[in-house]
């Protein structure tokens, strides 16, 4: 399969975004990205 | 210097065998005989390496030792602002990124003893994938001249492979470090976002930039790791975790550890003999006691998108000045890439951050569930003849670049550690790497698969020959 062309022009973009945004729940912001990273499971080592 | 490993250098000092001065004299030796060819320096600075060695070397006779990297010579991409030398970030500008505090993560280095070379050449603002750059040279591969070296932290790549200095510093917004590291044969580490600090280091897209090291080998870049980690008041992006010893559990095997080999996206239209040797490596590893399996992820294609948006909006914000007042200054493509930053609608902009968060969650919850390690190729064709991309218009070029970050974009959308692994060499002599991903700060797994890796497989001991 063709690897599809990640050069978008920016209308192509802004298609990313009206594909997917309908999943987004009404709750959800930027920030919430930091915490799916630490609220991971802790690996050995960490406190 | 070409023989020996960050490690074993290191401890060769600390045991007297070799002396910094020693040790800075036998990397520029090499450099002043091969970096004509391999263009690596933007700024070498012999002068400021031989003074900082010989004070290092006087601590040394003094029984005074600054720390795990006393005396051992290293290099910064042109993207990190350290004292007294101009950062030119690639551009014609020697000094386009200055007035701020110098680089956390490259101070941390020098405190810890490492001696600083000078500044490595990039792609133009760290936006490229090949290590072209037409106002400093095209930075070449140490494995076969003419060959693209990876970028866009060329010069650290190829410099390490080279053998001009023990380890490098790199940053990775779409694959920047894991790409040269991939195409030079050497280790390289993207950490978890928020594990190392960005600051001091030049902005192209604050919610994708990672900072990490460039070495020969898994222990050389835990040794890094071990300096260069941790929570910094400079980056509030940092986190606050603990900072483990890198190098402690290296050598306790991967028995038991669960790899998954994707079975989309990272091998579809993949050169075989590339995906071959990821494949033909995930065996030796499932012979060194891993559990080897299959596993469907999330469509990554999604993240690489999103991804992309972000680091365009962003890029196009921070390097507007220059885009704005002196575009001349810039190469066509970088120009290409600003202006399609431009266009980008802040609608669209915060609904990819908010999709990110989403998308983040869903894979670290499904993926990391199944397994303990995602292993792919790191680079979908073999390092490109220079004179082949040369001969390209902007705008193919882009097409072209854009699609060999396509396996290592996804995981700084993902903001996950992922670190590049020689694993052999193609028929024509260029090198091969796997990319190996694993949970949130669990850079420790890794490393850890990494070394156990090249200590049975051996690869990290052949050296380019450079003739």
């Amino acid at each position: 399969m063709e690897p599809k062309d990640q050069q978008a022009a920016p209308a192509n973009m802004a298609g990313i975004i009206k594909r997917l945004e309908a999943e987004i729940a009404l709750a959800e912001e930027p920030a919430r990205f930091i915490a799916a990273l630490e609220g991971g499971q802790e690996a050995p080592g960490d406190e | 210097m070409s023989d020996e490993s960050l490690a074993g250098l290191a401890a060769d000092i600390r045991a007297r065998r070799i002396s910094p001065v020693e040790a800075v004299e036998r990397c520029l030796a090499r450099i002043h005989k091969w970096d004509g060819r391999i263009r690596a320096f933007i700024r070498l600075d012999a002068e400021g390496a031989l003074e900082a060695a010989r004070s290092l070397e006087a601590d040394a006779s003094a029984g005074r030792w600054r720390g795990p990297l006393h005396g051992v010579p290293l290099g910064f991409k042109d993207l990190c602002l350290l004292r007294g030398l101009p950062t030119s970030c690639g551009t014609r500008t020697p000094d386009y990124f200055a007035g701020g505090e110098e680089c956390t993560a490259a101070r941390r280095l020098l405190d810890a003893g490492g001696i600083s070379l000078g500044k490595l050449n990039m792609t133009e603002l760290a936006m490229g994938a090949y290590g072209d750059n037409a106002h400093h040279g095209d930075v070449d591969n140490p494995w076969l001249a003419g060959h693209a070296a990876g970028g866009s932290s060329s010069g650290s790549g190829a410099g390490v492979a080279a053998g001009f200095f023990a380890g490098a510093v790199g940053s990775d917004t779409g694959g920047s470090i894991r790409l040269p590291a991939g195409c030079c044969g050497v280790v390289g580490l993207k950490p978890t976002y928020g594990r190392v600090s960005r600051a001091g280091a030049m902005v192209l897209s604050w919610s994708m930039d990672h900072l990490g090291p460039l070495a020969w080998t898994a222990r050389d870049a835990a040794l890094m790791l071990n300096v260069m980690a941790g929570s910094d008041p400079a980056d509030a992006t940092t986190s606050r975790r603990a900072v483990p010893d890198y190098t402690a559990g290296l050598d306790g095997g991967i028995k038991g550890v669960r790899i998954g080999l994707p079975g989309n996206y990272f091998f579809e239209g993949v050169d075989e003999e590339i995906a071959a040797g990821v494949r033909r490596a995930a065996r030796e590893l499932e012979g060194l006691g891993a559990r080897v399996a299959e596993i469907r992820l999330p469509d990554p294609t999604a993240m690489m998108d999103v991804s992309m948006l972000i680091t365009r909006a962003e890029a196009s914000t921070v390097h507007a000045r220059v885009f704005r007042e002196r575009p001349q200054d810039l190469q066509p493509m970088v120009r290409i890439r600003l202006q399609m930053g431009t266009g980008i609608s802040a609608y669209d902009y915060l609904q990819a951050l908010r999709l990110r968060a989403k998308l983040t969650r869903a894979f670290v919850g499904e993926v990391f569930a199944k397994v303990d390690v995602l292993l792919t190729p790191v680079i979908p064709e073999p390092q490109p003849a220079l004179a082949d991309l040369k001969s390209a218009t902007a705008e193919a070029f882009n097409t072209r670049a854009g699609r060999f970050s396509r396996l290592t974009r996804p995981f700084n959308g993902l903001g996950l550690p992922a670190i590049s692994v020689p694993c052999g060499f193609t028929a024509a002599g260029l090198p091969l790497g796997f990319q190996a991903v694993a949970r949130p700060f669990d850079e420790s797994l890794l490393l850890k698969l990494a070394h156990t890796y090249q200590e049975a497989a051996g690869s990290h001991r052949r050296r380019p020959a450079l003739d």
